[in-house]
């Protein structure tokens, strides 16, 4: 679906943070969080169609709903995160429980179940993970036998356990996942169905107001036509098709949770005085827990938006894109958290501070939708194929264009992306030739490099652009040296991380030294430190204390 | 009745910034709003539609990116938009202001009762909805609580000093509205957005309200900016200290400096 | 006009600074869209000047026949029905009044519209009045926009002064635009200060929220109007015995004029506690206060003053208040015109909700203590000593 226009969206935006301002206050959240509980009254006034509906944003407009793109459930998503991460878990499990229906249902059950889920506002879940099935979907267990009558397949009977399920225990509606004659299929299963009860709600580290819980399914009969497609051994494929999306939608959360923890903490700081001036005026302190991990996160926006984009302009799967995008946005939103912590000192320890919270909460981000491991051997395959399939020119060529577009507009960082990239480039290189990748290590720190040196090339390439898009809240100063600092760091890490592993790895790495060109990478460094000094202003301007 | 509703984007002055090295405003990162008088204003006229079945419209002026506040009007209830744009505009002050959108209104056609809120937050004159009753010669009430329709009267409940008046005019009266204590503005769910859409929507420049050049922008304007600056520096306090008996002849010398006398 | 000269480099310093985000850098030029207001802060930053704006050249219109610096007298009612009496925002334009029309060299008008004089002229020039336009008509009985600004467009029309105060209370908010559509002038609203600058009335006033203070001239029309703030101005000391000249002018009212009438009018004497969000004057206290009993002084302090009274998360924490007067990030955020501040050390939390307030008052012992960074006064003293002898004081006057 092509994203709304940008009024609208905004719109969108406004309503549902003047909503959260006026309803869901920090003491709440605290409370609830403190009890574990789940705020059945928020979630439902979420829903309302006349309230919000903030559901309505997956539906398409023939179902009754607002037909959002990506872009637009990224904003969502991004801005439900700042609000708390277990309501907008809540949430994504309703996107992500309507996703079957979206991607391989028939007319008809798009035509009842998604205008059911507009009209009704219904809570969905989604259930895929088993005990022994996590982001391996292979292993199920969870079976569905045929009832036949008349010579017909009726109905099914789905028998299994689900685990870890969000809305699990409060949903309206399950899409669940299960091992049909035919192979992995997904089916909708109604609250209230004979032999279909939740179990307790667990007692978990973070997103403490999302309700998680197991599923047991016993001997559950649904009809024939709850089985999603109309045809079964589908399931898989229905799961992976949005994976690109889903995963874009986990990668907003990391990123806004991690985006409210570094303003707060920016904010704090130019009223925390500390040896005769405030905290953000000193490099020791921003230069360490502020700007690089501010600048990740942009990196990671941008990131988000080229993925988000590409997916509304109808480009399909984006598998490898989307794990990028969440894995940058989640370990990356993981550090800036646990950073602002610090920058907080004391405060940031206490629960007086919604920090402290974040911090708990934005762990799942490297967990659900695929943990970060499983993330790294995804990114690692997709683009060992792509360097394989051009014989090693996939980053080669890349660079070249990053150095044409620093040829046009130097100050975007596009030229220390382009080393990133080389270097890398380089390292795969040597990787292949001396089978490094027998070495499942090295394939998952190849998936993390990968994600960090594409990412400085996008976030380069977006500085550069003539026109930024609604997001970038600094001038073009500002987003420019954050691009470059991103893309120093990234080309460094990239360099002396890879020559690290193939050393680690290898009897020897012949002239890879030379192959990553650390020398000119080091060179590139020049202007660090006025740059971050830059970006620390812009950080105090943009996020002046209250 | 046919009612129209005059209204402003504002940057949200909450969020304004200074930079105190330069002494200039910061922009960046600074949302545009909804007026929130005119927000309040709004929503007393969506209730007389709901409550009369009026039709309401709503004027704003305004660069291009202003159309966000028509549109959430719309999504807000407001049966039709009407964004007044064009460079022409440019660098009106209040009576420039006044003049292009009472020349909007005639081209909105009939109007019976004219909403405003009291004042924008960005500039806090509250002179442009008195300006366009008098462009338009009709009576206004400024400051009210509440508005309804009897009839063909209409009665507005007006804040006075330690007070109210309940005033009564005839159509067409234009009323500017204050916000009542703890308002919160209401905000369009999702769909409602989707709809704003779908609602009529028009940009007229100068040429289509028929607005002459020579009352337009900085030209039209009688009062012009000469400089704009930061406000004093509110640096480290004055320090004082002495004997307790001290302290407080301080304290009082200072009250009656800035004007606190006590009751 | 708004122009960019050939000179501009393309360096883009006047876009962030832009408050209304008119610039976009095209080609490497700026280029302003229709969202600009011709304020003026893009040509300040601009390294190169090369933005202008031009302005007309002050008109060939010849002003020197409008004389006089001319105030608007609000009254206001009492207990007593049949007198009215002059708003104390009257005598302080008045002030204010003086000295510009010291500086022109012209007269101090005040402007008087009433159903029944009642020796106004007294204070009038008591506080400065050289004369008094009195207009005395049985249908000025009540303040109405038609009526009023009827009555003053034809006095300005007839007698040409060459700047006129409104007190910008309700009334003087109503009026003077009014009055300022019709002749077709200029009208600034809230003025902060007044000055005269090369024979113009010069007029600053803060906008955006009090973010920025703009400098507003009108040279190209006449009467130059503004609204004044009460308590804004210092009101000056009255002069006994000094009269003012009254001159009394005629004025053609009817019924007809009146369109809006008023069917009722309430004035409510006690309008319930004020909530400390909205009060005027906040007098707050912390830990060093001591002791519950201590800080109760706080709560006769303040009723004294007119205020109500806030608490640090501390006095709350040790049980001195309720939580509904905590001020700062986990309790209330206020922004009072006075914020008076006794044995509160100033943690972050507290400074958040409580640094807008116009003006901060703090008494601590400890002279680092960080509220003295955002207070305008700090009083190094022990607050349990300071707040009983400050409340002695209070009762003396």
């Amino acid at each position: 679906m092509a994203s709304m226009d940008v009024i609208s969206r905004n719109l969108m935006l406004d309503s549902l943070k003047e909503y959260a301002k006026r309803r869901i206050p920090y003491d709440l959240i605290r409370e609830l969080d403190e009890k574990n509980e789940f705020p059945a009254q928020i979630l439902k006034e979420m829903y309302d169609r006349d309230t919000l509906g903030v559901h309505l944003l997956m539906i398409p407009e023939e179902y009754g709903g607002v037909s959002g793109g990506t872009y637009d459930i990224y904003r969502v998503c991004e801005q439900l995160a700042r609000i708390d991460l277990g309501i907008a878990t809540g949430v994504f499990a309703t996107f992500l429980g309507t996703d079957p229906l979206n991607v391989g249902g028939t007319e008809e059950q798009k035509e009842k179940w998604l205008k059911r889920i507009a009209s009704e506002n219904l809570l969905v879940a989604y259930a895929a993970t088993e005990p022994d099935a996590g982001s391996d979907l292979v292993n199920l267990r969870t079976r569905a036998e045929h009832v036949v009558k008349n010579g017909k397949i009726a109905g099914y009977r789905i028998t299994g356990n689900k685990q870890w399920i969000s809305n699990g225990g409060v949903a309206d509606m399950h899409t669940v996942l299960a091992m049909a004659p035919g192979g992995p299929s997904w089916f909708i299963v109604e609250k209230g169905m004979e032999g279909f009860s939740p179990n307790k709600h667990e007692d978990k580290h973070g997103i403490r107001l999302s309700n998680t819980a197991g599923l047991s399914l016993d001997n559950v009969y649904v009809p024939a036509e709850n089985l999603i497609g109309m045809e079964e051994g589908k399931g898989l494929l229905q799961a992976q098709a949005v994976f690109g999306y889903t995963r874009v939608m986990v990668a907003a959360f990391g990123l806004g949770a991690g985006e409210e923890a570094l303003e707060q903490a920016i904010r704090y700081s130019q009223q925390r005085i500390q040896g005769g001036g405030p905290l953000s005026d000193k490099q020791g302190y921003t230069h360490k827990l502020l700007v690089p991990n501010y600048v990740r996160m942009e990196g990671a926006r941008s990131y988000i938006e080229f993925t988000s984009l590409r997916l509304d302009s109808g480009e399909h799967g984006l598998q490898t894109e989307g794990a990028i995008a969440k894995y940058g946005a989640s370990e990356w939103g993981n550090k800036a958290a646990d950073d602002a912590i610090q920058a907080l000192g004391g405060y940031g320890y206490t629960k007086d501070f919604p920090v402290e919270k974040i911090k708990r909460d934005i762990k799942i981000t490297c967990i659900y939708e695929g943990t970060s491991e499983v993330l790294e051997m995804t990114i690692y395959r997709g683009r060992w194929q792509e360097h394989l399939k051009s014989r090693g020119r996939y980053y080669m060529d890349q660079a070249d264009r990053l150095d044409e577009l620093h040829a046009k507009v130097p100050g975007a960082g596009a030229h220390a992306a382009a080393l990133g990239l080389r270097a890398l480039g380089a390292i795969m290189e040597e990787c292949r030739v001396q089978k490094l990748t027998r070495h499942q290590h090295v394939t998952f720190k190849l998936g993390k490099m990968i994600a960090a040196a594409e990412t400085a090339a996008i976030f380069s390439t977006a500085a550069a652009a003539e026109k930024y898009t609604e997001t970038v809240r600094f001038d073009r100063e500002g987003w420019q040296a954050m691009a470059r600092v991103f893309a120093r760091e990234a080309a460094l890490s990239t360099c002396v991380e890879g020559l690290a592993l193939v050393l680690g790895a290898a009897d020897q790495a012949g002239n890879l030294a030379d192959a990553v060109n650390l020398e000119a990478v080091q060179a590139e460094q020049k202007g660090m430190i006025a740059d971050m000094d830059l970006v620390a202003a812009k950080l105090k301007q943009t996020f002046k204390a209250k | 009745m046919n009612i129209a509703v005059l209204i402003k984007q504002v940057p949200d002055s909450t969020e304004v910034k200074i930079n105190p090295e330069t002494g200039t405003l910061i922009r960046a990162g600074v949302p545009s709003i909804l007026n929130p008088y005119d927000h309040f204003a709004l929503e007393a006229a969506l209730a007389l539609k709901k409550k009369h079945g009026f039709k309401v419209t709503v004027v704003s002026m305004g660069p291009p990116q202003a159309k966000a506040v028509v549109q959430l009007a719309l999504a807000l209830g407001a049966d039709e938009g009407v964004l007044l744009s064009d460079m022409a505009f440019a660098g009106s002050d209040t009576w420039a202001t006044s003049y292009a959108l009472a020349k909007g209104i005639k081209k909105v056609g009939k109007v019976d009762i004219i909403f405003a809120g009291m004042q924008a937050i960005d500039g806090d004159t509250a002179q442009t909805g008195p300006g366009v009753a008098q462009q338009l010669g009709i009576p206004q009430v400024t400051f009210c609580e509440h508005v309804d329709v009897d009839g063909r009267r209409v009665l507005a409940r007006k804040q006075i000093d330690g007070g109210h008046e309940l005033l009564e005019a005839r159509p067409p009266v234009l009323v500017t509205m204050i916000m009542g204590k703890d308002y919160a503005p209401q905000h369009p769910s999702f769909l409602a957005v989707n709809g704003s859409l779908k609602k009529p929507f028009h940009v007229w420049n100068a040429e289509d309200i028929g607005a002459e050049a020579q009352y337009l922008g900085l030209k039209g304007s009688p009062t012009q900016v000469s400089k704009i600056y930061p406000p004093p520096q509110r640096g480290k306090a004055a320090m004082f200290s002495g004997s307790g008996q001290e302290g407080v002849a301080k304290i009082l010398e200072i009250m009656k400096s800035e004007h606190f006398t006590g009751e | 006009m708004i122009e960019v000269s050939k000179k501009c480099i393309g360096c883009a310093k006047c876009v962030p600074v832009c408050p209304f985000a008119a610039i976009n850098m095209i080609d490497k030029k700026a280029v302003m869209n229709e969202a600009c207001t011709l304020c003026g802060a893009c040509v300040q930053v601009c390294p190169v000047q090369a933005i202008t704006i031009t302005r007309e050249e002050a008109s060939a219109k010849d002003f020197s026949g409008y004389k006089g610096v001319w105030v608007y007298v609000e009254l206001t009612e009492t207990g007593d029905k049949a007198q009215k009496k002059i708003k104390p925002v009257t005598f302080e334009l008045l002030s204010a009044g003086r000295r510009l029309a010291d500086e022109l060299g012209e007269d101090l008008c005040a402007v008087l519209l009433t159903d029944k004089n009642h020796n106004y002229e007294k204070d009038l020039g008591a506080y400065g009045a050289d004369k008094v336009y009195m207009v005395e008509h049985d249908e000025l009985f009540e303040y109405n926009t038609d009526v009023f600004s009827t009555v003053i467009v034809g006095l300005v029309n007839r007698h040409k002064p060459s700047s006129m105060l409104y007190g910008a209370t309700i009334q003087g908010r109503d009026l003077a635009p009014r009055v300022a559509s019709t002749l077709y002038v200029g009208l600034t609203a809230d003025c902060t200060a007044l000055a005269i600058k090369d024979g113009l009335l010069l007029q600053s006033r803060p906008a955006f929220g009090g973010n920025i203070m703009a400098d507003i001239l009108a040279p190209n029309s006449r009467p130059q109007m503004s609204t004044v703030r009460p308590n804004v101005m210092k009101m000056a000391e009255p002069v006994l015995g000094r009269t003012a000249l009254v001159v009394r002018e005629p004025a053609k009212l009817d019924k007809s004029l009146r369109r809006v009438k008023v069917l009722e009018r309430k004035i409510a004497h006690d309008a319930g506690a004020v909530k400390i969000e909205n009060a005027n004057i906040v007098v707050s206290g912390g830990r060093g206060m001591k002791t519950k009993e201590k800080f109760k002084q706080l709560e006769e302090l303040s009723k004294l003053l007119g205020g109500v009274v806030g608490a640090s998360r501390a006095a709350v924490d040790l049980g001195f208040k309720e939580k509904t007067h905590q001020v700062g990030q986990s309790g209330t955020t206020v922004s009072p015109k006075l914020y008076l501040s006794f044995g509160i050390s100033g943690a972050v939390q507290h400074i958040v909700g409580m640094k807008a307030s116009d003006v901060i008052i703090a008494v601590n012992k400890d002279p680092n203590a960080p509220i003295f960074n955002v207070a305008k006064y700090g009083i190094v003293g022990d607050a349990h000593e300071i707040v009983p002898k400050l409340i002695e004081a209070l009762k003396k006057k």
